[in-house]
């Protein structure tokens, strides 16, 4: 099954799901369609978005104009709905909002996608995040807690340490889970600077 | 370039920015540009520092055959090492799982980049400005860190003038080492000017700090796509006139380069 297909599977006609601040229907004649949740009551006086170019734009600015680097942070703006009646088209717009969440998903669920420990992902890093491994526990932990937790919708699969046991995220009746299988750029980046911060304390005069 | 793989998939990998919304807009441009022209079966984008990251990518694509193609100037630190670690490739074609990956050579290497660079310099200047007065400066980033990160600049000064007489002169300078643009001045007696950054977008270096450096914005300004005009060409400055184009990278025939560099594959790296 491709992508597609296993989308317009997981949503047939006449249902819904939620899928992070989305909200995804499929009236009963097939037509897939998403918007905010802020939006779920009602469709009236809706923005219709009608390509992944201008969806893209949309998820690009929050609704104070600031950027949004990360697409899965909790600052979707609300207010546009997108429809298509063709499940490739559909995928390619979610994408555009969330992009390779779905697929993320899909493929962590059936099994061909393991969740990375974020010691392998720092430890991997070089140039100017070569030191980012050098994090404690505790600042790890801190990471989770002030970046991701706060500026991220995605639930973390990914454990600190390779031994520390994680148990496999599922997705709840009704959802479409927006998971996290490896640390990003922000959360690389803040261990950077904890590290940096961090040797700096300890050599200070 | 005429490319037809309807069973394979293209990535084109770029940088993007945690700070500027412009700098990943080229690589969706030439995406769509490729996609709608039907040469692959699927058409891809990841980047560094936005989403699709190049660890998120690899799920999203269902074809067997993946040509990757770096976004990128130059060869150097990204495309030698951050991507090959990242997407978990070694040399020019790799495995992983049923899939075959493909990595082609940076856009910014490809010969047709030389074409490119003077179409675009000619395009800035006005009508009745003659190229043959006129001083053509090809600006990079530069950085005392990597030797190689100035090869391919380089490079297309040397063919640029190999082609011809078409500028008074044809010069490379530098945001982060000598020779330094923010030196233009001394580096050229012409009284017109025309510097084309040869960057991949028009974000934060190429058009917000590059312009201060040139002395034609006092203070970095807004993000280019949030400000009403591009940009207002010539600048005088004194008995100066300078033209300063948009990134070199966000011309549509890039597209074009991107499919250049999957059939350069075919032809030199294909095993």
């Amino acid at each position: 099954m491709t992508l597609a297909e296993t989308l317009a599977f997981l949503l047939p006609p006449n249902a819904e799901l939620r899928f992070g601040e989305l909200y995804l229907t499929r009236d009963k004649g097939g037509v897939f369609a998403v918007r905010h949740r802020d939006d779920r009551k009602s469709e009236d006086g809706l923005e219709i978005v009608e390509n992944c170019n201008d969806l893209r734009e949309l998820a690009k600015f929050d609704s104070e104009g600031e950027y949004r680097p990360l697409k899965t942070a909790p600052t979707l703006r609300s207010g546009w709905v997108t429809k298509s009646d063709d499940a490739e088209e559909f995928l390619a717009r979610l994408d555009a909002i969330y992009p390779a969440v779905f697929a993320t998903w899909i493929s962590y669920e059936k099994g061909e996608l393991d969740a990375i420990s974020l010691r392998d992902t720092l430890n991997r890093q070089t140039g100017m995040y070569k030191f980012a491994g050098s994090i404690t526990d505790q600042m790890a932990n801190e990471i989770m807690r002030s970046t991701c937790a706060k500026g991220c919708i995605r639930l973390i699969a990914w454990p600190i340490e390779n031994d520390c046991p994680v148990s496999r995220l599922k997705a709840a009746k009704g959802t479409l889970p927006v998971i996290c299988t490896e640390a990003c750029t922000f959360a690389v980046s803040e261990a950077r600077r904890l590290a940096k911060e961090a040797y700096e304390k300890a050599n200070a005069t | 370039m005429q490319i037809s793989k309807p069973h394979s998939a293209l990535l084109i990998l770029g940088h993007g920015s945690t700070e500027n919304p412009d700098s990943s807009q080229p690589s969706w441009d030439h995406a769509d540009k490729i996609r709608a022209a039907g040469s692959f079966g699927s058409v891809h984008c990841a980047f560094w520092k936005e989403e699709p990251s190049f660890r998120q990518i690899w799920p999203t694509i269902e074809e067997d055959e993946i040509f990757i193609v770096p976004n990128f100037i130059s060869e150097g630190y990204f495309t030698r090492q951050v991507i090959p670690r990242e997407l978990e490739i070694e040399g020019h074609t790799s495995q992983r799982g049923d899939k075959t990956l493909h990595y082609c050579d940076p856009v910014g290497i490809h010969e047709s980049m030389t074409d490119l660079l003077i179409k675009r310099a000619l395009e800035v200047i006005d009508e009745g400005v003659s190229p043959e007065e006129t001083a053509l400066i090809i600006v990079g980033h530069g950085t005392n860190l990597n030797k190689k990160s100035t090869d391919a600049i380089k490079d297309q000064v040397e063919a640029i003038r190999a082609k011809g007489p078409k500028f008074a002169e044809v010069l490379d300078a530098y945001m982060e080492e000598a020779p330094f643009v923010a030196d233009w001045k001394e580096l050229t007696d012409a009284k017109t000017v025309v510097v084309v950054p040869f960057f991949i977008a028009d974000a934060l270096h190429s058009y917000q700090d590059i312009p201060v450096l040139l002395g034609i914005e006092s203070e970095i300004t807004e993000a280019a796509s949030q400000r009403e005009v591009f940009r207002r060409n010539p600048y005088k400055m004194g008995d100066r006139t300078i033209y300063y184009s948009s990134a070199i990278g966000t011309d549509p025939s890039l597209a074009e380069v991107i499919l250049d560099q999957v059939a350069y594959f075919e032809e030199h790296y294909r095993s």
